[in-house]
């Protein structure tokens, strides 16, 4: 009985594994355009002319403010009727693109923001031009504090990447769900794939907990 | 003084914060080569006069001239000219504010190569030649948070004088400092005085204002209270404020 | 915009959904929490592992576990019961996190002058840390809140008739992909907004008080 489990679960891997690699291609491309996009959005709303700051932070608000899911079907079924239809793969990065753009665009703002201001003081008084300050001081230290946060992030855009499920991409989730349709065996197969998602996000976890640890015995010694 | 050899002067300077006037008309004449300490009990107005010289608070009134150059600051200063004021003006904190992520070289070579146009290696030099100035050469690969505060602050005092600046100001620089660590910071300063450098000094180093300084401001309310050469000022102070100011610091 | 009524009529079923969830998650992550104070190690273990497995797994994932894989077995389950229970048990996880969080910002004197004047183990908890660590707790207790209203759309997957789950029928019957999933946007930030809001000023108030301390 045990042994039968487990063959099943043998044959079921390779195609698990298959939507485990869609998964995760989905979020590193999401993470690279959205991560982009967020730091130009921060920049934006960090700068001086309220002309940026608010359509920046108005964005950001509402991006954040739906649930994933509704950015993915908006993206999916609401682009066409703009005369924008995009595949299925390319609706899930750019609806994934833009909740990470929102999300990081914060944490990023509030990295630039915990850079001290006795620094752009000692910087202005130096003579250094706002650009100048901006590109040497605050955003490689706002960056680096916000990097935790933004791997943090990194996990749960991975865990979001399971809604695509209900666009029908062929990621993890989709894979489990239809062997389990097809077996009406939903538990095993289910439970298979959340350990996969597991076997990612737990190591990872404890990784970026690690790396938080680390910077910050380096910036207090 | 005669205003012909003043480099920096201050006419009617105010600035208000919400209400609150922290500086109420200052005028002040430093000459070329001066060093002047101002001390005053807190929330006189010492920093504000301090920042307004190099319009990190711009007055709301008031005219400053730098070396014959007039800034009136009732309009609004143009970034050339800030850049350029800021470039004859060096100034270092009580907490000194060097960039946590730099090396101690960068921290002093960056704002020359940005700021004056100089390369890499020309920059590098003279940040070189002014580490070895405040003693710390050892230090130049080093980050700030691997240096004491007293060897941040001369590291410090090392970035603003790479802009080759005709004036310094100091806004309290050992308030931060074990009392051991302040002395080096203050025969650094002494060394600069001897160069012949002009300097404001923000301070509650009686002993230094008294050794070096050739003029002690005293301020109260936003006002230059009283000013003359130091012993005279410490020895016989002409207002009762500031005869209760010095002895609660002696006191100390 | 005739769905516009469909939708408002939802918002009930996401309240309860998020506000059933919530209750759940903050009394189970109580327990969660007290686990990984115990003094026993396997407790401290076990409670710690059930927290980065419910924190790991995306909450879509156990809602299918719990709804297609346990209910379609033994127990037979409603989708407003699974809904419930899997957004429970992750909210558990998120509070039991949010209150830890909230403990290591009492001060160790507090415990220390509590053990000096001799008070015993519970009345120093019900007395003296609770009432400060849910302070604390507050503001992050106000965020999990946002974003379980967010993830509440995930039981429109199970067949939970909420906001998301009218939303998609209504484009499906009608043709319009755009308007129904705007004005459900505009419905979850409507709600969310005020939250947010208020989890910002309930920080700033702690920010206060701790200044003043
Ligand atoms: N940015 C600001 N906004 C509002 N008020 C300010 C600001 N900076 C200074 N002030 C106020 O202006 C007054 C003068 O402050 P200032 O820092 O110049 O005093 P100080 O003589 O340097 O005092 P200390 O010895 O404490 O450094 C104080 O009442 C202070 O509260
Ligand atoms: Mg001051």
């Amino acid at each position: 009985m045990k042994s039968a489990i487990f063959s099943d679960w043998a044959e079921w891997l390779p195609r698990l594994l298959d939507g485990l690699w869609v998964s995760v291609q989905v979020t590193g491309l999401s993470l690279i355009i959205g991560l982009a996009a967020g730091l130009l959005l921060a920049l934006a709303a960090f700068a001086r002319t309220r002309l940026l700051t608010w359509p920046a932070i108005l964005l950001v608000e509402i991006g954040r403010g739906m649930p994933a899911l509704v950015m993915l079907q908006l993206v999916y079924f609401g682009l066409p009727s703009v005369g924008l239809t995009l595949e299925t793969y390319a609706a899930v990065v750019l609806a994934l693109s833009l909740t990470t753009a929102a999300y990081t665009s914060e944490i990023i703002r509030a990295g630039l923001r915990a850079v001290p201001d006795g620094e752009l003081e000692a910087a202005d008084a130096l003579g250094m031009s706002r650009g100048d300050v901006m590109r040497f001081v605050v955003i490689p230290q706002g960056l680096r504090i916000a990097l935790p946060t933004l791997l943090g992030f990194a996990i749960l855009i991975f865990q979001i990447s399971s809604l695509a499920f209900s666009l029908g991409l062929p990621e993890l989730l989709s894979q489990a769900y239809s062997i389990g349709a097809a077996t009406f065996r939903y538990l095993d197969v289910l439970t298979l794939a959340g350990l996969l998602y597991l076997a990612v996000t737990i190591p990872a976890g404890w990784l970026v907990a690690r790396f938080e640890r680390r910077l910050s015995r380096h910036l207090t010694t | 003084m005669n205003q012909a050899e003043s480099i920096l002067s201050l006419r009617d300077v105010e600035k208000t914060f919400a209400g609150h006037c922290a500086v109420d008309g200052v005028s002040l004449d430093v000459a070329r080569g001066e060093v002047v300490a101002v001390i005053g009990p807190s929330g006189s107005g010492k920093s504000t006069m301090l920042r307004c010289i190099n319009l990190l608070e711009v007055p709301d009134r008031g005219t400053i001239t730098v070396d014959g150059t007039d800034l009136d600051t009732s309009g609004t200063v143009s970034a050339r000219d800030l850049t350029q004021l800021r470039r004859r003006v060096g100034m270092v904190f009580q907490s000194f504010n060097l960039f946590p992520h730099m090396t101690v070289l960068r921290n002093i070579s960056l704002p020359q190569e940005r700021v004056l146009g100089r390369s890499r290696d020309e920059a590098d030099r003279r940040s070189m030649e002014l580490l070895e100035r405040v003693g710390l050469q050892q230090k130049a690969d080093a980050y700030p948070a691997k240096c004491s505060g007293g060897q941040q602050q001369r590291v410090a005092i090392a970035r603003a004088l790479a802009l080759d600046p005709e004036i310094m100001l100091f806004d309290e620089p050992t308030s931060a400092l074990d009392p051991e660590l302040g002395l080096e910071v203050l025969a650094v300063m002494r060394q600069l005085a001897d160069t012949g450098m002009t300097m404001i000094v923000v301070t509650h180093e009686i002993h230094f204002a008294a050794t070096v300084a050739d003029r002690l401001i005293v301020m109260a309310d936003g006002r230059i209270l009283e000013q003359g050469p130091p012993q005279q000022v410490l020895d016989d102070p002409q207002h009762a404020r500031t005869r209760t100011f010095l002895s609660a610091i002696k006191d100390r | 915009m005739d769905v516009l009524p469909i939708i408002v009529a939802a918002i009930p079923v996401t309240l309860g959904v998020t506000a059933a969830s919530f209750a759940i998650g903050a009394v189970l992550g109580l327990a969660l929490v007290a686990g990984r104070r115990s003094r026993w190690t396997v407790v401290r273990g076990l409670s710690r592992s059930v927290v980065e497995v419910l924190r790991g797994i995306p909450p879509i994932v156990l809602l299918f576990i719990i709804f297609f894989g346990i209910g379609s077995g033994a127990l037979r389950m409603e989708p407003f019961q699974a809904a419930v229970i899997g957004l429970g048990l992750v909210s558990a996880a998120h509070l039991s996190e949010v209150y830890r969080g909230s403990l290591l910002a009492v001060p160790k004197g507090q415990f220390e002058a509590a053990d000096a004047l001799g008070l015993s183990r519970s009345t120093t908890s019900a007395r003296v840390i609770a009432p400060q660590a849910f302070r604390v707790a507050m503001p992050g207790m106000v965020t999990w809140a946002i974003s379980l209203l967010k993830d509440s759309a995930l039981v429109s997957t199970i067949g939970v008739a909420e906001i998301m789950s009218v939303t998609n029928q209504h484009a499906r019957s009608s043709g319009d992909g755009l308007m129904p999933f705007i004005l459900a946007a505009a419905v979850y930030i409507a709600i969310g907004t005020p939250l947010a809001i208020w989890s910002r000023w309930l920080e700033k108030r702690f920010a206060r008080i701790r200044k003043a301390a």
